[in-house]
């Protein structure tokens, strides 16, 4: 099984940066979104909430245009019979879900810093501000993960996937925000909204590993 | 490894029971029953549209029949969850990866530690090694086709089943698949869909659907 | 085989003696008045909306288990369930907004308990979205069921832990002058009596439905037949 995990994320991942597709679509957005946002505000910074709810607005929508591609592409390209010959689809599931998480991480790494460059945003408590950052992403790829082999099965079509995880990472992205406007502003955070949003990933991640094998494979 | 020797060794069964599949509500096939131990070669043959592929793909597990039951054993039944271990399955719908070359792909498929060897071994035999390092998409569907059979049987499976096998294949292809499927015929269960009379021949036993 | 059995047509009894009691023989509350009289419907369509959804869960649980299909239609059945289990919701949030209009004199305002609802409706009809997605898909059943068991499974974080993470106006303050909710008997009795009413309406109206997809089924059945 481990084996299986390894051959088929190094075979993502070469696909993916060999076409490197989602990742460039991915972070085009996030550049081109965070840029016309600070050049509508001229230069003003916003205050500290809206800056957090601009940030993750702007972390949701990069990443719905590349955490689906994952599995859409094994469906786009006709390949996905292959697959399920060639590895275990427990193996397809967690080499998918630690692929998302890899490609999560790319995007805030793209995302922040262009946010805090372009935004004039003061960090005021830098670990937990990071924390903040991964633990929100952490649970973004971990919840859509299965919700990505859904809409491949659906045939991949436009803003589904959208429109499917959005109401699922409702309470992840509220609390993200009320973390990172914690972060930005003075009084010293407290760590329980975090501990929420790792329980919630943890729970979300079992239950998908437990049902990705019913919508992956073929009645 | 141990795990490798007892696979090549301890005999297969595959049993199908009442097989029958629906489409929609047009009845494909029913009532099908049949056994195979290794050594035993089955060809599956009918006319488009009869449920030939279907069949095949049920029997390698990779869809349910809509009634019946389907087994696989070797000392003691096989969980569903692992016979794409202990089959080589190929067919049209089975594509490689189109942006890979034909070398990435089969370590992608590689199983088996000694792989790497059967794989040097298959391309010279397949007359494909000259592009291994072509990505796939660039490759004619004849060598497509040859990719396809090399990744099928890379990790020795004890079980073949081959949908149109000799699709898009040159006479020198075809007789290169025919004289392969004759010397492993003794010690795999090999099951074909074809509508190739020359295939049909190689296999003992016959189903004709529709 | 006899078409609705008997206990479910006790709704033709138990939903006007609900409508009756609610209404004429409940005391209205001391602070919200007649308004109050809301409250016997508010409340068991809200009931009723989880239960739906919980029931759809089941059944879907339920389809995917049962991998040789030897009930028919278990998918179906928790699509039918899910869709009541969105009405009620929406007449849920409805009730729920003439209530809050009326004490606290806007029809929304982002209370946690509204903002949970909110999100359980996006949920539902994310879910209507996949499964019109997947209209010709031989596994739409599979998917359609296991969104509906991960939206299950999540309905607990949004309908219970967020309004007690976030201080809320629900309930508590607005029924009566010590700010608890207080309920005499006649007021417990005819809530027990109205959820009861709206718990079977709800099986009445999935038993038709259900029947309904049977029938289609079986005329497509007859109809290919004769072809």
């Amino acid at each position: 099984m481990g084996r299986d995990i390894l051959r088929n994320i190094q075979k993502d991942f070469l696909v993916e940066f060999r076409s490197r597709f989602a990742l460039n679509v991915s972070a085009s957005f996030a550049a081109i979104v965070t840029i016309a946002i600070s050049l509508t505000a001229g230069g003003v910074p916003f205050p500290v909430p809206v800056q957090s709810i601009l940030l993750w607005i702007v972390i949701f929508f990069s990443a719905m245009n590349g955490l689906s591609h994952i599995f859409v592409r094994e469906e786009d390209q006709a390949t996905a019979l292959f697959l399920r010959i060639s590895v275990s689809v427990d193996s397809i599931f967690i080499s998918k879900f630690i692929f998302n998480q890899v490609f999560m991480v790319i995007i805030l790494a793209v995302v922040t810093p262009l946010f805090l460059f372009f935004l004039q945003v003061q960090v005021q408590h830098v670990a937990y501000f990071i924390f903040s950052i991964m633990a929100g992403g952490f649970s973004i790829a971990a919840a859509t993960t299965i919700l990505a082999a859904m809409v491949a099965k659906a045939g991949g079509k436009g803003s589904l996937f959208t429109i499917i995880s959005f109401p699922i990472l409702l309470p992840v992205l509220w609390i993200s925000i009320s973390s990172t406007s914690a972060a930005l502003s003075t009084p010293p955070p407290t760590g329980g909204n975090l501990l929420f949003l790792l329980a919630f990933s943890g729970f979300i991640s079992v239950i998908s590993f437990l049902l990705f094998r019913f919508v992956w494979l073929d009645d | 490894m141990n795990k490798t020797e007892k696979m090549n060794t301890a005999p297969y069964t595959i049993t199908g029971e009442g097989l029958a599949r629906k489409f929609g509500r047009n009845t494909l096939f029913k009532d099908i029953c049949l056994s195979l131990s290794t050594g035993e070669s089955l060809s599956i043959t009918g006319p488009n549209g009869s449920g030939k592929s279907t069949l095949l793909k049920i029997l390698a597990g990779l869809q349910n029949p809509t009634a019946g039951n389907i087994g696989l054993a070797s000392n003691g039944p096989i969980a569903r969850m692992e016979w794409h271990a202990h089959i080589g399955y190929t067919g049209p719908l089975v594509n490689p990866y189109d942006d890979l070359t034909g070398w990435e792909n089969i370590s992608f498929a590689a199983r088996r530690a000694d792989a790497a060897t059967r794989a040097v071994l298959l391309l010279d035999r397949f007359n494909l090694d000259r592009h291994r390092d072509k990505k796939v998409k660039h490759y004619s569907s004849g060598m497509k086709q040859r990719l396809r059979l090399i990744l099928a049987v890379l990790n020795d499976p004890p079980i073949l089943m081959l949908d149109e096998a000799g699709t898009n294949l040159d006479t020198g292809g075809t007789a290169l698949l025919h004289s392969y499927l004759e010397s492993v015929q003794e010690e795999k269960i090999i099951i074909l869909a074809t509508n190739d009379t020359q295939e049909e021949k190689l296999c003992r036993e016959v189903i004709r659907l529709g | 085989m006899k078409v609705i059995p008997t206990a479910l047509k006790s709704v033709y009894l138990l939903v006007p003696v609900a409508i009756i009691m609610a209404f004429l023989w409940a005391p209205p509350a001391q602070v919200l008045g007649d308004a109050s009289r809301i409250l016997y419907f508010h409340v068991p369509l809200a009931w009723v909306s989880i239960l739906a959804f919980i029931v759809a869960g089941i059944f879907s649980i339920a389809y995917l288990v049962d991998k040789k299909h030897t009930f028919t239609g278990l998918d179906e059945k928790a699509y039918n369930s899910a869709a009541l289990g969105l009405a009620f919701t929406i007449l849920t949030v409805i009730a729920g907004s003439i209530w809050a209009k009326i004490s606290w004199g806007v029809f929304w305002n982002w209370d946690p308990r509204e903002t949970s609802i909110v999100i359980i409706l996006l949920i539902y009809i994310a879910y209507f979205s996949i499964q019109g997605a997947m209209a010709s898909s031989e596994n739409r059943g599979m998917v359609g069921s296991a969104y509906l068991i991960l939206a299950m499974v999540t309905l607990p974080f949004f309908a219970f832990l967020v309004p007690r993470i976030y201080p809320s106006l629900h309930p508590d303050p607005i029924i009566n002058a010590d700010r608890k909710i207080f309920l005499d008997d006649q007021m417990r009795s005819t809530l027990a009596v109205a959820i009861v009413s709206f718990t079977m309406l709800y099986c009445y109206i999935l038993h038709i439905m259900n029947r309904m997809m049977k029938l289609k089924k079986h005329i497509e059945e007859i109809y290919h037949d004769a072809d």
